[in-house]
């Protein structure tokens, strides 16, 4: 297990993953958010002037945390509200799931037409919740934004250009 | 230890950061909780007259004489918990494939749409999918669900 949590290009795969999934999922919330908060209201689960608050934050998040994550920028923070909103989203399609309810999920797009759920959605995102647990708990910062910065950093840093113009 | 106070304090300001953007981007936008919820917009943008607006007063003497249909445009769920008595559910996002409940009104009779308050909009944006469909008589019971069971007027629970 320590192992798989230090390899690099696993890492680097599940970042690519998760990042550009919760970045597409993001968009078409982004872009019509009045839809989002019919989605989130369709659940039943919220007093009725929640869904709008969550449809406002929560797509920014989705983005926010795809960027992080696709980059490696902040992945402990950002790998950790992917968890945690996974794990509501599969609390909530699961109560709506045991109380019949037959709505859209609201996940990728919001247009009501789409498929609507069931437990393979439930699947997935324990699947997509375990993806994001092991990035949590990954320790190599390899392939990541912060790792170039890092390095560019100090090759400044050691390269005597680099000291003349900082000490002139 | 160390690591769950790191990511718990980038989540704080990832999720600040993440608000902001949003408040900022539905406002400017006008869009999601900043939306103005007035008939008139959504009944403008389908080219139609809006639907008037009813109290809660004018709804019951609709409900007492009869004359009306109400419908209820909440959720499944909510309305089997309870309704007002009579009503007919079109949750909005099923219109499609529940407006067949409807087959039986006569395009002219009067609709009385609700949902379940003033914080919600399914009843305004279901008025002008009816309104869209033909029927001429379409009216918003905006205190809906709410304003109806405060006053204790009659309703109905399905199993």
């Amino acid at each position: 297990m320590k192992n798989l949590l230090s390899n690099p290009h696993l890492v680097l795969v599940t970042r690519i993953f998760i990042g550009l999934l919760f970045i597409f999922s993001s968009l078409d919330k982004i872009v019509d958010p009045s839809a989002f908060v019919r989605s989130v209201a369709d659940y039943g689960l919220l007093p009725s002037w929640m869904p709008a608050i969550i449809a406002t934050i929560l797509p920014w998040v989705e983005l926010l945390c795809g960027f992080g994550v696709l980059f490696g920028l902040f992945l402990r923070g950002t790998s950790l509200l992917l968890s945690a909103m996974l794990v509501v989203f599969t609390l909530a399609v699961m109560s709506a799931l045991l109380r019949g309810l037959d709505i859209s999920c609201g996940c990728f797009t919001q247009d009501p037409a789409a498929g609507h759920i069931g437990w393979m959605k439930v699947v997935e995102n324990t699947s997509l919740f375990a993806l994001t647990l092991f990035l949590y708990f990954s320790d190599t910062t390899k392939f990541t934004l912060i790792e170039y910065l890092q390095k560019s950093g100090n090759e400044q840093h050691h390269s005597p250009q680099a000291k003349t113009t900082i000490n002139p | 230890m160390i690591r769950l106070l790191q990511a718990l304090r980038e989540a704080g300001v990832l999720l600040l950061v993440a608000a902001a953007l949003g408040f900022i981007h539905t406002a400017a936008t006008e869009k999601g909780m900043f939306a103005r919820p007035a008939p008139a917009l959504a009944a403008q943008s389908a080219g139609l007259p809006a639907p008037a607006m009813v109290t809660r007063d004018q709804a019951q003497v609709y409900f007492d004489s009869g004359t009306a249909a109400f419908i209820d445009a909440r959720h499944e769920f909510d309305y089997k918990l309870g309704h007002i008595r009579g009503a007919i559910n079109i949750p909005l996002r099923m219109y499609e494939t529940k407006k067949a409940a409807l087959d039986t009104i006569p395009k002219s009779r009067l609709l009385v749409v609700y949902c379940d308050g003033a914080e919600c909009n399914s009843s305004i944006e279901l008025s002008v999918k009816l309104t869209k469909d033909g029927y001429t008589d379409v009216k918003i019971f905006f205190g809906g669900w709410s304003e109806w069971t405060s006053s204790n007027l009659p309703i109905d629970k399905s199993p």
